[in-house]
């Protein structure tokens, strides 16, 4: 495995496997994470080779539980860390707050991958470099997988050096970027501490509070005139430009790459810790200059602190960056084009907007490629069932929720009516159900109920009288970020069993009336809904079949194969419901001929069964052999 | 020297692997490599793009191609190679799709028809320099059982016609270092692609 070689060796690493490995050089002692994607391959890899480095790796429920298990580790003198996506900073930051104040023991650091574009996230494209300042917490932004290795494992030599947790940011443009990395030294593990107890310093109640505030503020400080100048890097030094440039995370590659493409010889100054930022560092590189490009994706955050420092120092320098670039999606190499062509008057000499048009015309009218849930996916199944129990009118809302049954959203089902965050739609669903007589019914996966959902549906029962119909959609693991195990899976992150909490009793406990189904069985499906439908108070519909993509891999794993389904052109219909209403992918509709032909791809077919008992006609069957 | 790929398939295909096996290759190759994977979901079907960029150690390059420069592009599926014309040019860029095609369900259920092989070719002609169409999946599941295989039999055919800079001992390398299972046959694709190239 590349991500334990030795050091010196130069391997291809993934941005994400960079800081997995950047951690393993500070001998992280404890990693705890619940999964999101950019951020899912640093604990995918951890996980991977952590009973071999003896450490502690846990998938936590939540990420406020996954950074509570760091924190705790740490103060008790463990190198710990944890990674989350940008949301997840959301949910952990009640906690990341007040332990910003006490400071650990031993090194903490906290990943946060941010997703501009929104690759592999709906939701929002927030900007969590804000949070840095909020938590009072130092921030340190790689623009590339080196960088990401080498900021991994000096963060928590930062933590250490100044008693404060450390935040390190990236972009999905840095965390799923594949790149030449030097490897460092591997260090060995501590797993062992204990925590001391120290009422003078735990003391965060007034006026110990202030006093906590203003040390995290003075650590600060002190970490600014400390590394400002040095983890802040100024390339073309020596250049006599006036207009520089000033460019942070994947942004500062765009800026080189540019440069060298329109033979520039400007300074660029790549902004590593974007807090504290250094105002020394950003004074002596703008003085005498006329003018510079700040490039960064998202929030104006170092464009307005450039904007403030050249108030004090150069108030003739003009500041460009948002004033020609947009706020939301990503940079690319070609939206920063025409602005270095613009500013530093230069021509590349291809018309890139032409080259677009001509390539718009070029796809027109070709069928989407949107994704799709995947052949026998358990969820399709269900969303069948409640549509054909509940219909699609004005008269049922169907909040949605976070996992792989957010592509309900497309056709056919168009299930998803709102997308907000983890465990939202329960909470949604309650608050339309007091001001609206529509029927409701919700969405929730599994490893979405173990995150936010329990506490909504408590909320249910608390506030007796009409209630939505929550629909557990329990596939086993937390399928869209790559199948990691949650508390009702039954095995942990190391893949030893565990004891695996059943969603029905929790139901059950928390007030409400629990049917539970076989997910791959349309009848069973049905008459739960119909039940739970006449239920006046809290319901939850627990619809039980295990990603199928999961199912699989492990059917591969262990030699075995499966029936697959076929259409009986003698019995079908033509009706196309199993292409139209239940569209799964392997079904495929032939429209070349006078009549339609439908046909079932054996090697797609994941024997599900679904089609052959939604078929009204009994056309689909098992494939005979040969 | 600068040396861009653009990958593209659908998910699930094996597009991804594909890139780390050439990135790796290139690697052994003695280049500084860079690329991107714009995934983000487990479920197969959405369209993935995949970059992998050879350059010299002193040059600093992004992770993704720039619009209309890639020098190659690798299609696992042809419908997805007009969608890859945004990164390539008629003066510089070369086509080797698999004849592979995947009808995405929206065709069926939205009614819009699958185009034929010429209507993909016509489409992408203005951003070609040249187009090879290679059986891959087809003879891939003909001569080893799956069509999977056909993603390591482009690589082979891709180098045969002289579009990998890369030797052939570096690209077997990586395939050995890279693919999880079934090595063999992902090596044996790998020598059937080169025969057909050749
Ligand atoms: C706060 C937060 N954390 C993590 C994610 C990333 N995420 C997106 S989908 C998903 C999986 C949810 O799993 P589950 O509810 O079991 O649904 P499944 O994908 O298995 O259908 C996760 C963790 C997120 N969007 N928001
Ligand atoms: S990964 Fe699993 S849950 Fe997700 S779409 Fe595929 S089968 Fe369904």
């Amino acid at each position: 495995m590349d991500i334990l070689k030795k050091s010196g060796e130069k391997v291809v690493l993934l941005g994400n496997e960079a800081i997995a490995r950047g951690a393993l050089e500070a001998g992280v002692g404890v990693f705890a994470a619940y999964p999101g994607t950019p951020s899912s391959e640093v604990p995918m890899t951890i996980a991977r080779v952590a009973k071999k480095r003896r450490m502690v790796f846990e998938y936590a429920s939540n990420e406020k539980v996954a950074f509570e298990t760091a924190a705790g580790a740490a103060l008790s003198g463990v190198r710990a860390m944890t990674a989350m996506k940008h949301f997840g900073l959301n949910v952990a930051a009640d906690s990341i707050s007040p332990i910003a104040y006490y400071g650990p023991k031993a090194g903490l650091v906290v990943l946060v991958a941010d997703d501009p574009n929104g690759w592999s996230s709906a939701q929002s494209e927030q900007d969590t470099r804000y949070y840095a300042r909020m938590f009072r917490m130092p921030m340190l932004e790689p623009s590339d997988p080196q960088e990401a290795l080498d900021f991994t494992r000096f963060a928590f030599d930062l933590s250490e050096e100044f008693n404060i947790p450390v935040l390190i940011r990236t972009t999905t443009k840095v965390s799923h970027v594949i790149e030449t990395v030097k490897l460092g030294k591997l260090k060995k593990p501590r797993t062992k501490g204990s925590f001391v107890r120290d009422y003078e310093h735990y003391y965060n109640i007034r006026p110990g509070l202030q006093k906590l505030h203003r040390e995290v503020d003075r650590k600060l400080e002190r970490i600014e005139k400390k590394y400002g100048q040095k983890l802040n890097k100024v390339y073309n030094r020596n250049s006599n430009s006036k207009i520089g440039i000033i460019a942070s995370g994947v942004s500062y590659q765009y800026a080189a790459e540019l440069s060298s493409l329109l033979g520039l010889k400007v300074p660029i100054a790549e902004i590593n810790m974007t807090f504290p930022l250094s105002r020394k560092f950003i004074a002596n590189f703008i003085k005498g200059k006329k003018a510079v490009l700040v490039l960064e994706e998202l929030e104006p955050i170092v464009e307005e602190f450039v904007k403030q420092v050249a108030k004090e120092v150069n108030p003739r320098l003009e500041v460009h960056g948002k004033d020609m670039l947009p706020r939301y999606g990503e940079y690319t190499l070609e939206l920063l084009l025409p602005v270095f062509e613009k500013i530093f008057r230069k021509s590349y000499g291809l018309d890139l907007k032409a080259h677009k048009r001509k390539y718009e015309k070029a796809v027109e009218g070709l069928p989407p490629r949107k994704p799709v849930m995947c052949y026998g996916c358990p969820h399709r199944s269900t969303f069948y069932a409640v549509k054909k129990v509940f219909g699609n009118t004005k008269n049922v809302v169907y909040p949605g929720d976070i996992g792989c049954y957010v592509l309900g959203i497309f056709e056919p089902f168009k299930m998803q009516d709102l997308v907000v965050s983890m465990g939202a739609s329960v909470g949604i669903a309650h608050g339309i159900t007091r001001v609206s007589g529509q029927e409701v019914v919700v969405f929730v996966g599994d490893s979405t109920f173990f995150h936010a959902a329990m506490p909504a549906i408590a909320n249910l029962r608390f506030h007796d009288g009409k209630s939505p119909l929550v629909v557990v959609l329990d596939n086993h693991v937390t399928a869209m970020t790559g199948h990691q195990p949650h508390p009702g899976s039954g095995f942990t992150a190391t893949s030893d069993p565990t004891k695996a909490i059943d969603i029905a009793e929790v139901a059950k406990a928390l007030g409400a009336e629990v049917r539970v189904a076989n997910s791959f069985n349309q009848k069973q499906l049905e008459q739960a809904l119909r039940e739970l439908r006449e239920v006046k108070g809290p319901r939850v519909l627990v619809s039980r079949g295990e990603c199928r993509l999961f199912w699989r891999r492990n059917m591969i794993r262990k030699g075995l194969s499966w029936p697959v389904f076929e259409v009986d052109q003698n019995k079908c219909q033509k009706c196309g419901v199993c292409t139209d209403e239940f569209s799964c992918p392997a079904i495929t509709k032939d429209t070349s001929g006078a009549l339609p032909v439908f046909r079932i791809d054996p090697n797609l077919c994941w024997g599900c069964s679904v089609c052959a008992q939604v078929c009204p006609y009994g056309a689909i069957r098992v494939k005979k052999e040969g | 020297m600068n040396y861009d790929i653009m990958l593209t398939g659908v998910g699930g295909e094996g597009v991804l692997t594909t890139q780390v096996v050439l990135a790796r290759a290139a690697h052994y190759q003695g280049y500084m490599v860079e690329g991107v994977q714009l995934h983000g979901l487990a479920q197969r079907g959405g369209h993935i793009p995949a970059f992998v960029r050879l350059h010299s150690f002193n040059q600093t390059v992004s992770p993704a191609v720039m619009q209309a420069n890639a020098d190659l592009v690798l299609a696992f599926e042809p419908l997805e190679s007009v969608r890859a014309a945004y990164y390539a040019r008629k003066d510089k860029t070369v086509f080797v799709i698999n004849d592979d095609p995947l009808k995405p369900v929206y065709g069926n259920i939205l009614d819009i028809p699958y185009p034929s092989m010429d209507e993909i070719k016509k489409r992408i002609s203005g951003f070609a320099k040249d187009i090879h169409i290679v059986r891959a999946s087809e003879i891939a599941k003909q001569k080893l059982g799956k069509k999977i295989y056909g993603n390591i039999l482009m690589l082979g055919y891709a180098k045969a016609k002289g579009l990998l800079p890369i030797s052939e001992k570096n690209i077997i390398k990586a395939v050995k270092e890279t693919v999880r299972y079934d090595v063999d046959k992902n090596l044996k694709a790998f020598r059937i692609g080169l025969e057909m190239g050749r």
